[in-house]
């Protein structure tokens, strides 16, 4: 299934935009609006709530017109577009934005033509999907692992860097004592918190922006 | 609004194809999606987090009533998104010199295309063709694909290694615990400096 790469579904949203002359300001704008002000690190609603990978709303104007000798064609309605990568199937995501986030995603969409609010889930999850565009085409760098899975293999990777760097030429006896202590600490931590952007390391392998 | 949030930047474009193209640019996703081989440039570039085509036909634009107009249009719709690395340049000067064949043919079926190469009208029209994200949203923002791709190796190794770390001598050990350190070196560092956001 396109919408579906490995374990991770790339979820695909178009939702119209209500069109009201007597809207001041309009509902597009009231939406850029609101959006501008919206967290985007752990306190994100897509971090509060489970399963998001990376995730962007857009509010999309009109079709571009690409010149001569194309034809220029409008839109009847703007349409917020909402593009997730999100962990597992698509009604348990659902399930768990509505559950953790109602509050931010009825100030979303409530400038959208039908949306029921959130509270009301098995209503929020017939209108996203009667909102859905199939995925034609979905490609994931990381396709088998979860949010979660993800960030323990980031903390992971930056404490085992740690480690190495501090423990060089230790003898055998004390190197696997300390090993034991390191691993034990390092399950029990907590997981790091979604979207957060951590601290910068010292360790680099490559240029700028590679 | 902005397109980067930490190392990642969120493209956004939407091209028009007459309808009747778009039956050949399914095929070509079709085949695509079933022969691995032909992602192999797709995943050695490496700067690409997620990415996805959607082909939008004209008369599929979510209509829900409510006072909505439906769409009249003559065009079907190639919207694409990508979460990838770096910066806007480094992307299109990527794509255009490593992936150009694959490129026409994703995007040859969209008018005025003009092809990826030479690169500065392939630029010109995906400046043209391009929308700006509203909000942008990332689990881990300090993160590039190669380095999730590091990060997951660093867990599966530690792992392995944890499987025999009680039952072994010191000795023994320290010889798993070397092969440990010389599977994981490479894949210790984070990459350069996220973008600046301007």
């Amino acid at each position: 299934m396109p919408n579906k790469n490995g374990n991770v579904y790339g979820l695909t949203i178009l939702s119209p935009i209500i069109d009201d002359d007597k809207a001041t300001p309009s509902h597009d704008l009231q939406i850029r609006r609101y959006l501008a002000t919206l967290p985007t690190g752990e306190r994100s609603p897509f971090a509060l709530a489970p399963g998001t990978h990376l995730a962007r709303l857009v509010v999309m104007d009109d079709v571009i017109y690409v010149g001569m000798p194309a034809c220029e064609e409008h839109l009847e309605s703007k349409y917020l577009v909402f593009e997730s990568n999100c962990d597992g199937e698509l009604d348990n995501y659902l399930n768990g934005l509505a559950a953790s986030v109602s509050e931010q995603l009825d100030a979303i969409w409530s400038h959208c033509v039908g949306y029921p609010g959130a509270a009301n889930r098995q209503a929020f999850i017939d209108y996203m999907k009667a909102c859905q565009i199939e995925t034609t085409f979905f490609f994931a760098a990381v396709n088998d692992k979860s949010v979660s899975e993800t960030l323990r293999a980031l903390q992971t990777q930056h404490a085992v860097a740690d480690f190495i760097a501090s423990h060089q030429g230790m003898d055998p006896a004390r190197l696997q004592a300390e090993f034991a202590q390191f691993v034990a600490e390092l399950r029990s931590a907590p997981v790091p918190k979604a979207g957060s952007m951590g601290q910068p390391r010292d360790i680099k392998t490559g240029g700028r922006n590679e | 609004m902005s397109n980067i949030n930490g190392k990642v930047y969120a493209m956004n474009a939407i091209t028009p194809m007459k309808p009747w193209k778009t039956f050949v640019l399914r095929g070509f996703f079709f085949l695509l999606g079933h022969i691995k081989p032909l992602q192999q440039d797709l995943i050695n570039l490496s700067f690409i987090e997620f990415a996805r085509w959607v082909v939008l036909p004209r008369k599929r634009f979510p209509y829900l009533g409510n006072g909505q107009l439906q769409e009249d249009l003559q065009y079907d719709y190639l919207l694409f998104f990508s979460n990838f690395n770096g910066t806007w340049n480094q992307y299109i000067d990527a794509f255009s010199a490593v992936l150009s064949k694959g490129l026409n043919l994703v995007w040859r079926w969209s008018e005025k295309f003009p092809g990826s190469v030479p690169v500065t009208p392939f630029k010109q029209y995906i400046a043209r063709v391009q929308f700006d994200t509203d909000y942008y949203y990332t689990a881990y923002p300090h993160t590039t694909a190669n380095d999730l791709k590091s990060a997951h190796i660093v867990q599966a190794s530690l792992d392995s290694l944890c499987q025999n770390a009680q039952s072994c001598d010191p000795e023994q050990f320290a010889d798993a615990y070397l092969r440990f350190v010389l599977e994981v070196q490479s894949h210790l560092g984070e990459t350069g400096e996220a973008p600046t956001v301007f």
